[in-house]
């Protein structure tokens, strides 16, 4: 840590979204196993609370490593943590889907706390990784992870809305609006994932003269876009389930998954240096 | 396709048209998406452009072949993946035409005009259009490479242009760490016209319809070398390069390795402290008629002796690799680029949205 007062900021702050991400995620168990709304609402709260101590320490981080903090593996598991606690706070809000928060509020929690066992020294940035399209590359995929890892917990509840019965389910919404809203999370991510990789292409030939290499971590991107494409089709067809919709929304989240972590640990390419 | 138009069309009666029903329908889209998922599969697990030697070794005698025979070892240049993105676009042209009027004569007949109506015909056009530049610039592009020490002029392939190294810079941070890579450069076309300007990493710079690239950097060392005490002959060679006496060429010296600042660590390995010239060593190794005669290290200076000849390495210098890139139809994927994300912005957030849903779920 180049600064202790802020190294210090960051990482208590850290700690604490932490706590806070878990601590949400066990109310909104209580209000599954409860039914009391208050559960609810308190686990809203705390999420939001680890959400706005997490942005304090994503800013903490920025200024003590004097650019975007959105370079190496840890940085990018945190934002991306806080991309999905962000989408979820908002899809909640405006669906009034409090049930959602059993599923993705832990998938915050495990994420934040995938980043928490990562590397979390500041290093010196290679000439490659200095370049403002990065910094577009990275916000972009962010709010499109975030997007799809709502999706993906809408679909889980889609797909368990027939199998379970009972009081938990009472307070999930019709498969119509469930299949609503996993529309819009999906469309919402799959316009910012064509985003990133449009300035993505852009960086690379900025820093390499061309725009693909057809890298592993390149290539799973297309296969997650293409995923989602057809998801995005699959629903226009009358003929279709929503059931096969929302499992593909669930292979796209795993796509993402490995897209991010499969690759930088079990294929090499240009994005390895992301591992470090 | 879309249903409306797909359930008017009666398949089996109208046989002639049946292939182009076929062609045009989503189910065909389908199919080739998902192979082509698949393919993306193969080419990100199986390493690309590596020996059938190399499959043999990791996959066994039966896989290297299958893996060779149907391209899997190039998926990403092969036919069958070029037949399929190719299968693609006329889907995607043919479904694009004949949804063309549908969406016309709606516009048309709406009152309040809404651009949403166009979002997902504009989307396929964006996409196709990506995809033909894409493929277009494969095979308009060209790349060069040119390396050498500051001072240095080359020929820029066989392009007609020179390219001359003005001078060469690592920017190093505190720690040591690079901060920048900087090569001054001019390059000068056939008519002596000359354009001067740097390329740093992510700041590639622009002459003649290329732009340069910095793109690595090396050590690379002068080497005077000796016959019974004379001078006979004094080379410039990168590190991995070799040099010779020109009377004696089976006696070789080879440049394996430069650590600028060497030192030992604490199990015994060689290694550079910093990147600066402190305690200069180039790492060489002798052969005669291509066995090993000795391998050692030394510092500027130090005569590396084998009988009657004797080689001196000095005046370590860095050396820089330049890639310059002609790509005249980059613009097209730029457009393309747009088209695409408006298409999808259009698509999903102009289209009134509860409209869409009665359309679709009703
Ligand atoms: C991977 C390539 C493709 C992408 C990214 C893509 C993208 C899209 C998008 C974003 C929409 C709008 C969806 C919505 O509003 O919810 C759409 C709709 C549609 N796509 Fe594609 N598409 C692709 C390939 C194809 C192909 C090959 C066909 C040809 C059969 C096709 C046919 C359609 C049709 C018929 C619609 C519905 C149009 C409407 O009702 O407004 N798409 N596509």
């Amino acid at each position: 840590m180049k600064d202790s007062i802020l190294g210090n900021i960051e990482s208590i702050g850290f700690m604490a979204a932490l706590v806070l991400y878990f601590a949400g995620s066990v109310l909104y168990f209580v209000y599954a196993g409860t039914k009391k709304e208050k559960a609810a609402r308190i686990g809203y709260v705390l999420v939001f609370a680890g959400l706005a101590v997490h942005t304090v320490c994503i800013i903490a981080r920025g200024i003590n490593a004097g650019r975007l903090p959105l370079t190496n593996q840890f940085e990018f598991a945190s934002a991306f943590a806080w991309g999905i606690a962000l989408c979820f706070l908002v899809f909640v809000k405006k669906f009034s889907f409090d049930a959602l928060g059993m599923v993705v509020a832990p998938l915050v929690f495990l994420v934040a706390g995938y980043a928490f066992m990562q590397n979390r020294e500041i290093n010196s940035l290679m000439p490659a990784l200095q370049s403002g399209w990065l910094g577009f590359h990275v916000c972009t995929a962010i709010v499109a992870y975030g997007s799809f890892g709502v999706a993906f917990g809408v679909a889980v509840f889609f797909l368990l809305k027939g199998k379970i019965k009972g009081q938990l389910m009472e307070r999930v919404p019709d498969e119509k609006t469930l299949d609503n809203i996993i529309y819009r999370a999906v469309a919402l991510g799959f316009l910012f994932l064509t985003l990133c990789m449009i300035t993505g292409a852009i960086w690379a030939k900025r820093a390499w003269g061309s725009y693909w290499n057809w890298d592993p971590k390149e290539t799973w991107s297309l296969i997650t876009w293409i995923i989602y494409a057809i998801f995005l089709h699959l629903r226009l067809r009358g003929t279709v389930s929503g059931r096969k919709a929302a499992i593909l929304a669930l292979i796209g989240f795993i796509c993402v998954i490995f897209t991010y972590v499969g690759v930088n640990l079990l294929l090499p390419g240009l994005h390895s240096y992301a591992s470090a | 396709m879309d249903g409306a138009s797909e359930t008017k069309t009666t398949k089996e009666k109208n046989r002639p048209q049946s292939w182009l029903s076929v062609l045009k329908s989503m189910q065909f889209s389908f199919v080739l998406l998902f192979i082509i998922v698949a393919a993306c599969i193969a080419g990100s697990v199986i390493p690309q452009g590596a020996s059938e030697a190399v499959y043999r070794q990791m996959y066994g005698n039966t896989w290297a072949k299958i893996i060779v025979e149907l391209n899997l070892d190039h998926i990403f240049t092969c036919w069958w993946f070029v037949l399929l993105t190719a299968l693609l676009c006329v889907n995607l042209i043919l479904c694009s035409v004949s949804r063309f009027p549908a969406v016309l004569r709606a516009w048309k007949s709406s009152g309040r005009k809404n651009i949403g109506m166009w979002g997902s015909w504009i989307t396929h056009l964006g996409l196709l259009l990506l995809i033909i530049s894409f493929a277009t610039g494969q095979y308009t592009s060209r790349e060069e490479t040119v390396y050498g020490i500051a001072g240095s002029t080359q020929p820029l392939g066989n392009t007609g242009l020179l390219v001359t190294i003005d001078s060469f810079k690592a920017s190093l941070r505190e720690d040591y760490t690079v901060e920048q890579y900087t090569a001054g450069l001019t390059v000068t076309d056939q008519q002596g016209n000359k354009k001067s300007g740097s390329a740093s990493v992510n700041h590639p710079f622009d002459a003649f319809g290329y732009s340069f690239y910095q793109d690595s950097m090396g050590w690379a060392s002068y080497v005077d070398i000796y016959k019974s005490g004379d001078l006979a002959k004094t080379d410039l060679i990168c590190a991995g390069e070799y040099t010779f006496p020109n009377d004696l060429p089976s006696l070789v010296l080879l440049f394996n390795k430069f650590y600028p600042d060497l030192d030992r660590s604490e199990d015994g390995g060689y290694y550079s402290r910093t990147p600066l010239l402190n305690n200069p060593h180039f790492l060489y190794t002798v052969y005669y008629n291509g066995s090993v005669l000795g391998m050692g290290l030394a510092a500027p200076g130090t005569s590396i002796d084998c009988n009657e000849y004797s080689f001196i390495m000095r005046d370590p210098c860095e050396y820089t690799l330049i890639v310059a890139k002609y790509d005249p139809l980059s613009w097209m994927l730029g457009v393309s680029a747009l088209v695409l994300l408006a298409g999808l912005f259009i698509s999903f957030y102009v289209k009134p949205w509860e409209k869409k849903r009665s359309k679709h779920e009703g």
